[in-house]
């Protein structure tokens, strides 16, 4: 064997033994996601706080099978574990357990709601805006900074006092705010996206501007969106419990956590549990998503990733 | 039991039967009539009934009011004069104009004087005139007016400023329909001449209230008048009370300060005949219910209108505070718009609603027991209070059902009701307030028991009386309101009365008998007839309905021991401050 043969012979060995080694380290995008969640403890706590939550919104009603506005006068006040009341009851003689989980849906609903809304018209306002730049940039860049421009609750009494009281005023108008926040965001995204090779080369293929911004950007764009609209569930149960708390919100005998507060802070030296138990369950639920928004931002950020791991090894 | 004043004035029988009412041995229906049986008339049963509730161990103050005093009385020491009294009130406050508030404040009580007024048993006493009478044959009240008598502005308060007043009343006034068997107001000499349409024995009760207390009538007109741009009341006032309007900032504060020229008050129970010995007053609003008690109790305000029902008995046991209660002449009233004729437009749907109404649970868990259930229109402790209203309207789930089955209501397939294709589902207006909250949502809940669906609307104070009082259908279906008036009855005639649609007859209202028994009242020369006439106007309301009655409360007061000579009692809806001074 000539020595040429030789180093080729070793050369070919060495492609097939790190082609083997590259075989053995692979793991699937989604294992390796999987992987990297497993090991944010955060993250984990989060989940199990929100799918707790979310058992306790969805289920907790159907199990107790009792009706959230059923009241009992002889049976008024009652600190939780009386017989019968596992959180005890509020001034009317109700199930403060069943209100609670109603009151968790209901955060649970308005949530959803103003995330779904926020989401998709923020991510298409932002994409509309970062990608078309000049005047389309400019006037949906004015619209979203005259809406962040305004506080919440102004905004979501210039609904209520429009549409009424209710839930659908409150997603409406978180929804714009947060509408506004994600759609700041994507917009930036975009208008770095738009400048990048891939784009340009999608433009030299003779691709449509609705092809381009589907196909190319929008997968581009979904996580950091999915992320910062995690954020913005927290956001937005904070905000329906503030607006609830004011009046605002779910109209009785419709409970909802931030009404349930206002109605037990008459009843802070009686049974201050009126308060505390739906006070606990918006901390609870805030906290849990937070939690998760957090994590997913960890495991999703290649650069947080990084950081961390560069912090790690110093 | 603290109750020697029935006996000196009815006698030992009664003494021992009120204390055995006392103390739940007997019930209110066999109290009342053994009042009867022993020859105490109406007026003066309510006012033992009023003295006696069942349960109370607390002094009596006079007036059937309780008091419960933790330490020093402080009755023998000197007035101090100065300081600010700093006062909470449980409601947001009105515009100080007479002639055309909606409401009337306890500002009302230091910046104003009525003509007469009632001490604290009860009895008609003047207070800015100096005297009064009436004629025999009921027809003409003549006021006396003091010479030299001016108001804050230096303006004349004479006899003829007192009756063009007056006047202005009649023909300005939403309310002059209270003092509608008044003719005329003349002024001749240095008296004002009131000529009636025909004798009536209530018709001072109209000029004791805020609405009739007296104002320089020419700084009204210069200020506005009715116009709605009007600063009267709101920038500036000017009457003959003890103190002068400072400061007007709703949903926050009203402020008072001493008139240095005020002559002092020819009213006979105040002993101060001389200007306030206070410096000032602040009313602070605290519409929080739960803010109020702590507030007092922190030393922020040194008297306090309205603590929640479920503070009271806390308040009670601070020996640094005294607290007042006595009834109130007020109610939780639900209207039924007619214009919504499928709904409320027979009797026998309002009767089953009625009936599936728990006023004693109501009572018991949303005023802690600080009120009574009422069957008919009037509080039970009312001087024309008649307890047959209790036949009427009593608890009973079964006879709600029943009714409501036979005004053709039917079980529908998620249980509420229909009647000829028209689900019993409407909307159910109530203000946000704590506690008309916790009515509105308790009531809700017991109509759902019988298959009725009320939504409830829960709006501020300003669009709820808007929305309630629109004419036809835009008034809502159904709404929750509270009133409170010296006189029930009185007030009572504008609710419901058929002249008095859209408003105040907010539910629209058209029963002739109930019609006859206001014509019957504002005709009632003497006291059987005014019983007789109040009678029917109850039993009418409390058979046809026009407003489902549902409780009235208990009108509570607290004051730090500091405070002295600041004493509500149960005929005024607010104390006076003449007599008022705080320990340095």
């Amino acid at each position: 064997m000539s020595q040429r043969d030789a180093v080729e012979e070793r050369r070919v060995s060495w492609e097939q033994q790190l082609v083997q080694f590259e075989e053995e380290q692979h793991v699937p995008p989604l294992r390796r996601m999987l992987q990297r969640m497993r090991h944010n403890k955060l993250l984990l706590f989060g989940s199990a706080t929100g799918i707790l939550m979310l058992f306790a919104g969805v289920f907790g009603p159907i199990i107790s099978g009792a009706d959230y506005a059923a009241q009992s006068f002889q049976d008024i006040h009652l600190p939780p574990m009386s017989d019968g009341y596992l959180l005890g009851s509020d001034g009317l003689g109700r199930d403060l357990a069943i209100r609670t989980f109603v009151g968790i849906r209901v955060s649970l609903i308005v949530a959803a709601g103003v995330t779904s809304l926020a989401l998709v018209a923020g991510v298409v306002l932002g994409m509309l805006a970062g990608y078309y730049h000049g005047w389309s940039d400019r006037l949906i860049g004015g619209v979203v900074d005259f809406v962040w421009g305004f506080p919440l609750i102004l905004v979501a009494v210039l609904f209520a006092g429009g549409l009424g009281e209710g839930l659908f005023p409150v997603i409406l108008a978180v929804g714009l705010v947060n509408t506004a926040a994600i759609a700041r965001v994507v917009r930036g995204e975009v208008y770095t996206l738009s400048e990048r090779e891939f784009i340009e080369a999608a433009h030299a293929g003779g691709y449509s501007h609705f092809r381009i911004m589907w196909r190319h950007i929008l997968p581009n764009i979904l996580a950091p969106a999915f992320v910062l609209a995690s954020y913005y569930v927290a956001v937005a149960i904070i905000a329906e419990a503030a607006l609830s708390f004011i009046g605002l919100g779910a109209q009785p005998p419709l409970p909802s956590l931030g009404q349930m507060v206002a109605d037990g802070r008459n009843f802070l030296r009686q049974n201050h549990w009126e308060s505390t138990i739906p006070g606990i369950a918006i901390v609870m639920l805030v906290l849990s998503v937070s939690l998760i928004g957090d994590g997913l931002r960890d495991v999703f950020d290649p650069r947080l990733r990084h950081e961390a791991k560069g912090v790690d090894e110093e | 039991m603290g109750q020697s004043w029935i006996k000196q004035e009815f006698g030992q029988e009664v003494a021992e039967l009120a204390d055995l009412y006392q103390a739940k041995e007997v019930s209110r229906r066999s109290f009342l009539k053994s009042l009867g049986i022993l020859g105490i008339g109406a007026t003066s049963a309510a006012t033992i009934l009023a003295a006696c509730s069942p349960g109370d161990s607390t002094s009596t103050t006079g007036g059937g009011a309780t008091a419960t005093t933790g330490g020093s009385g402080g009755g023998s020491m000197e007035p101090v004069s100065g300081g600010t009294l700093r006062e909470g009130y449980n409601r947001d406050i009105s515009k100080h104009d007479p002639i055309t508030t909606n409401w009337y404040d306890p500002a009302f009580f230091a910046i104003y004087e009525a003509i007469v007024s009632n001490d604290p048993s009860g009895a008609t006493v003047p207070q800015f005139a100096s005297d009064w009478s009436v004629s025999d044959d009921g027809l003409t009240y003549t006021f006396d007016v003091p010479s030299g008598k001016t108001s804050h502005s230096g303006g004349v308060i004479d006899a003829e400023a007192v009756a063009e007043f007056y006047r202005t009343i009649q023909a300005e006034s939403f309310i002059a329909g209270l003092a509608a068997p008044v003719d005329t107001y003349e002024a001749d000499g240095d008296t004002v001449v009131m000529k009636m349409k025909n004798a009536w024995i209530g018709a001072l009760g109209p000029h004791k209230t805020g609405y009739w207390r007296i104002v320089n009538i020419n700084t009204w007109q210069e200020l506005g008048g009715t116009d709605v741009e009007s600063t009267f009341g709101t920038e500036s006032a000017d009457g003959t009370g003890p103190f002068t309007h400072e400061e007007w900032v709703p949903g926050s504060h009203v402020l008072v300060n001493k008139w240095d020229d005020y002559p002092g008050s020819n009213t006979p129970f105040f002993e101060n005949d001389g200007p306030a010995h206070l410096d000032s007053i602040r009313w602070t609003v605290i519409t929080e219910a739960g803010q109020r008690a702590t507030q007092i109790e922190n030393g922020d305000i040194d008297t306090l209108i309205g603590p929640a029902p479920q503070d009271i008995a806390r308040l009670e046991s601070n020996s640094d505070l005294t607290v007042i209660r006595h009834p109130e002449w007020s109610g939780f009233h639900l209207s039924m718009n007619r214009d919504y004729d499928e709904f409320f437009g027979d009797v026998l749907t309002r009767q089953g609603l009625s009936h599936s109404l728990d006023r004693v649970g109501m009572v018991n868990a949303i005023l802690a027991g600080n009120g009574a259930p009422t069957y008919g229109p009037f509080p039970t402790t009312d001087r024309n209070y008649d307890p047959d209203v209790q036949n009427f309207n009593q608890f009973d789930v079964d006879l709600a059902n029943q009714k409501l089955d036979e005004a053709g209501w039917v079980a529908g397939d998620d249980g509420v009701r229909v009647r000829d294709g028209v689900r019993f589902e409407f909307d159910y207006l109530v203000e946000d307030e704590s506690v008309q909250r916790a009515v509105a949502e308790a009531v809700a809940q017991q109509f759902s028991v019988v298959g009725v669906q009320a939504n409830l609307n829960v709006v501020d104070r300003a669009v709820a009386f808007e929305q309630q009082s629109g004419a036809g259908r835009d008034a809502a279906p159904m709404s929750l309101f509270f009133w409170l008036w010296p006189i029930p009855i009185d007030v009572l005639t504008l609710f419901g009365g058929s002249q008095f649609i859209p408003v105040p007859n907010f539910s629209h209202a058209v029963e002739p008998r109930i019609d006859d028994a206001i014509a019957s009242w504002q005709t009632a020369a003497d006291e059987d007839q005014a019983q007789a006439a109040a009678s029917e106007f109850q039993l009418a309301w409390a058979e046809q309905l026009p407003f489902l009655p549902i409780m009235n409360q208990n009108a509570t007061f607290v004051h730090n021991n500091r405070v002295h000579g600041w004493q509500p009692f149960v005929w005024n809806l607010y104390p006076y401050y003449n007599d008022t001074w705080i320990e340095a």
